[in-house]
């Protein structure tokens, strides 16, 4: 991975009236890299992303998007970066072509747009449904051409937000195939979700909740700093009930005919119990127990 | 300001317009449904007004003041009665609007050089009925009149008859009411393509969230919102030249004027239009928000523009609320250029302040277009 920054975000902040959408949020994303933003409906993600694309302004804070402040030169950042929004933005009436033609019309003039449609039709496979209207195409596809106008220009940096809500398995693979494709040419793509299962096709990943990173690094860093504190073990066929008789149990749930359960690294470990490798969601439960936790006090 | 941005955004607007078969309906149909609603509907030239006539002379005379009032099928006598209280009745029960009573020994009274009173009775409870009855009284009593008295120039007989009044309408002799409406169906329809369908354009986007898209791409909002008034500015001078055809061969209305002047009237007019849609749509969230927006524009727009009632009749304080209505410079200066035939000499003022208000709307069109979403 080169590491060239290609984002940082700088304690940015963004108040709604008296509601603190996102508060003081920092990290860096570099060039060719996959960072994923990851967090509960609500929790900011959106807004972050707004704000690093220079659509909203932050209350507090800046950031650096390819070199330039989306405080001080948004119309710069603009012309750099690429932004699909959560639903997938295309004119229904105006074909898969024209939708595209109409994007890269707003970055690009003369023949530049042709080809650069050229390629992104060959390079999202929409050569097929080129001459569609967008309006009839399934929400896969849909996605596929919202991506893929975020993306005509090829820009240096894309925010996709929740390019995969919505998606059946299958199309959410093509998604996350095509982001790959994108970031093997150098671009870096900021990609927010709340599936867990994705973040782990992130090179890197941000935890937000309640409008803060609670936890940034690689999954397996991640994973590996969960490891430290808790145990995770699967029982066969034991009842979730045992978080209330065992000594140090943290969770417990109901998976398939087994229990998972997570103790803390002291406490006893139950008959029959197979300790495991603690997954994304397990990581980010944890967190966001342990951010709640915090609050209460 | 690039304008291969500019024209990306016209020509992705005339593509929606284009497969839109509700929209591309409400564009070329509802200004010709407009134009005929209010050209037959609305007429305020009445035919064959139910007449009740006293005849007390019954001479030469009086037989040729009946023969005047039946010629121009302006009146159609339904009743011959044999007194007032019966003429009255008649009024009463609207089976005549209008009684007539032509008082005896008429011919003796003319032969004597004496004037002659008739008294008409009209149904007074709708003005412009009352109005336009007792002009066409008038007139029929004027031809005779001037028959009457060529008779007597001829006869060498010495005495004038009495001086009679024989109103003359200018500029629109057969009172035809459609050549007065169709300026004002012009400004109306220009304000409802533009200031709805443009709002709406704009709130569509809001709505689906392509504004979005749009706010993160380089596209300023100066070329957003000029890419996106082409195409209505084009409609708008469509449907304009497609109301002036059809008013000319269905209602026979007159262009007296410069039709340059006219298309330079419509084109500031439309401007103004363009921007207030613009306004109204940036300060909505969704469509039927627009909707009401537009109607708050709109409706004061008809109703003190001077198109259906005259802005003389007004009470002062809304006579100079009609100054922040540009549907009645429009007006002012488009009958003006279409039915009295004048020039932009005569035509100065409302040309002016119309300038001076599609000026302002576009100004406030583009700050309130904010670039960011908050």
């Amino acid at each position: 991975m080169k590491a060239v920054e290609k984002v940082r975000a700088e304690r940015l902040e963004r108040r709604f009236g008296h509601v603190l959408a996102v508060a003081g949020v920092s990290f860096e994303v570099y060039g060719g890299e996959v960072f994923g933003l990851l967090g509960p409906n609500g929790a900011g993600k959106t807004t972050l992303v707004r704000m690093l694309s220079g659509v909203l302004s932050p209350s507090q804070g800046d950031a650096i998007v390819d070199g330039i402040s989306v405080t001080r030169r948004p119309e710069l950042v603009k012309e750099r970066i690429g932004y699909a929004t959560q639903e997938a933005s295309v004119y229904p009436f105006l074909t898969v072509r024209e939708n595209l033609e109409f994007r890269a019309a707003m970055y690009l003039y003369g023949t530049a747009v042709e080809r650069a449609v050229a390629a992104a039709l060959a390079r999202f496979g929409l050569e097929e449904v080129a001459g569609r209207r967008a309006g009839v195409l399934s929400g896969g596809w849909r996605q596929r051409l919202s991506i893929a106008q975020a993306v005509v220009h090829q820009p240096q940096v894309a925010f996709l937000d929740e390019p995969t809500t919505g998606l059946d398995p299958l199309a959410r693979r093509t998604v996350w195939d095509l982001v790959y494709a994108e970031a093997e040419r150098g671009m870096s793509a900021v990609v927010t979700t709340h599936y867990m299962d994705e973040a782990e096709r992130c090179h890197r990943v941000g935890l937000v909740y309640r409008g803060r990173l609670i936890a940034l690094g690689t999954p397996q860093e991640l994973k590996a700093a969960v490891r430290k504190k808790y145990r995770f073990y699967s029982i066969p066929a034991a009842e979730p009930a045992t978080r209330d008789g065992h000594e140090g149990v943290v969770d417990a749930w109901q998976r398939g005919g087994a229990t998972r359960i997570v103790l803390k690294p002291d406490a006893p470990v139950p008959a029959g119990a197979i300790e495991e490798e603690p997954s994304m969601e397990d990581v980010f439960i944890l967190k966001i127990r342990e951010e709640n936790a915090h609050a209460l006090v | 300001m690039r304008w291969s941005r500019v024209q990306a955004v016209a020509r992705k607007e005339m593509l929606e317009l284009r497969r839109d078969p509700v929209l591309l309906r409400v564009i070329l149909v509802l200004p010709v449904a407009m134009l005929l609603l209010f050209g037959y509907a609305v007429n305020f030239n009445l035919k064959r007004i139910p007449t009740a006539i006293w005849d007390r002379a019954n001479d030469r005379i009086s037989q040729a003041l009946i023969h005047e009032l039946e010629k121009d099928d302006k009146f159609d006598i339904v009743y011959m009665v044999g007194n007032e209280a019966e003429l009255k009745q008649l009024i009463d029960r609207q089976q005549a609007r209008v009684g007539l009573v032509l008082p005896a020994g008429m011919l003796e009274h003319i032969r004597a050089g004496k004037g002659v009173k008739l008294t008409a009775l009209v149904d007074g409870s709708d003005p412009t009925f009352a109005f336009q009855a007792q002009v066409g009284l008038q007139k029929a009593v004027g031809r005779l009149n001037a028959r009457l008295i060529a008779a007597r120039m001829l006869a060498g007989e010495a005495q004038p008859p009495p001086l009679t009044l024989a109103p003359k309408l200018l500029y629109n002799p057969e009172g035809n009411t459609a050549a007065f409406m169709v300026p004002g169906i012009v400004g109306i329809i220009i304000t409802q393509i533009a200031v709805i369908l443009t709002g709406l354009a704009i709130v569509r986007e809001k709505e689906t969230r392509m504004l979005e898209s749009l706010i993160a791409t380089p596209v300023r909002p100066g070329e957003l919102v000029i890419g996106k008034v082409i195409p209505y500015l084009i409609i708008a001078f469509v449907d304009t030249l497609l109301v002036l055809w059809v008013g000319h061969v269905v209602f026979a209305v007159p262009m007296r004027g410069s039709r340059w002047l006219l298309l330079a009237l419509v084109f500031l007019f439309v401007l103004g239009s363009l921007a207030i849609g613009i306004v109204i749509s940036a300060r909505s969230r969704t469509q039927i928000q627009a909707i009401f927006g537009t109607l708050v524009y709109y409706l004061p727009s008809i109703f003190l523009s001077g198109l259906f009632f005259p802005i003389e009749g007004m009470p002062r304080a809304l006579q100079l609320a009609t100054y922040l209505i540009p549907l009645r410079y429009f007006l002012e200066a488009a009958r003006g250029i279409m039915l009295r035939g004048v020039g932009l000499e005569t035509l100065l003022k409302p040309f002016v302040l119309l300038a001076i208000f599609t000026a302002l709307a576009l100004l406030l069109a583009i700050l309130s277009f904010r670039k960011r979403l908050l």
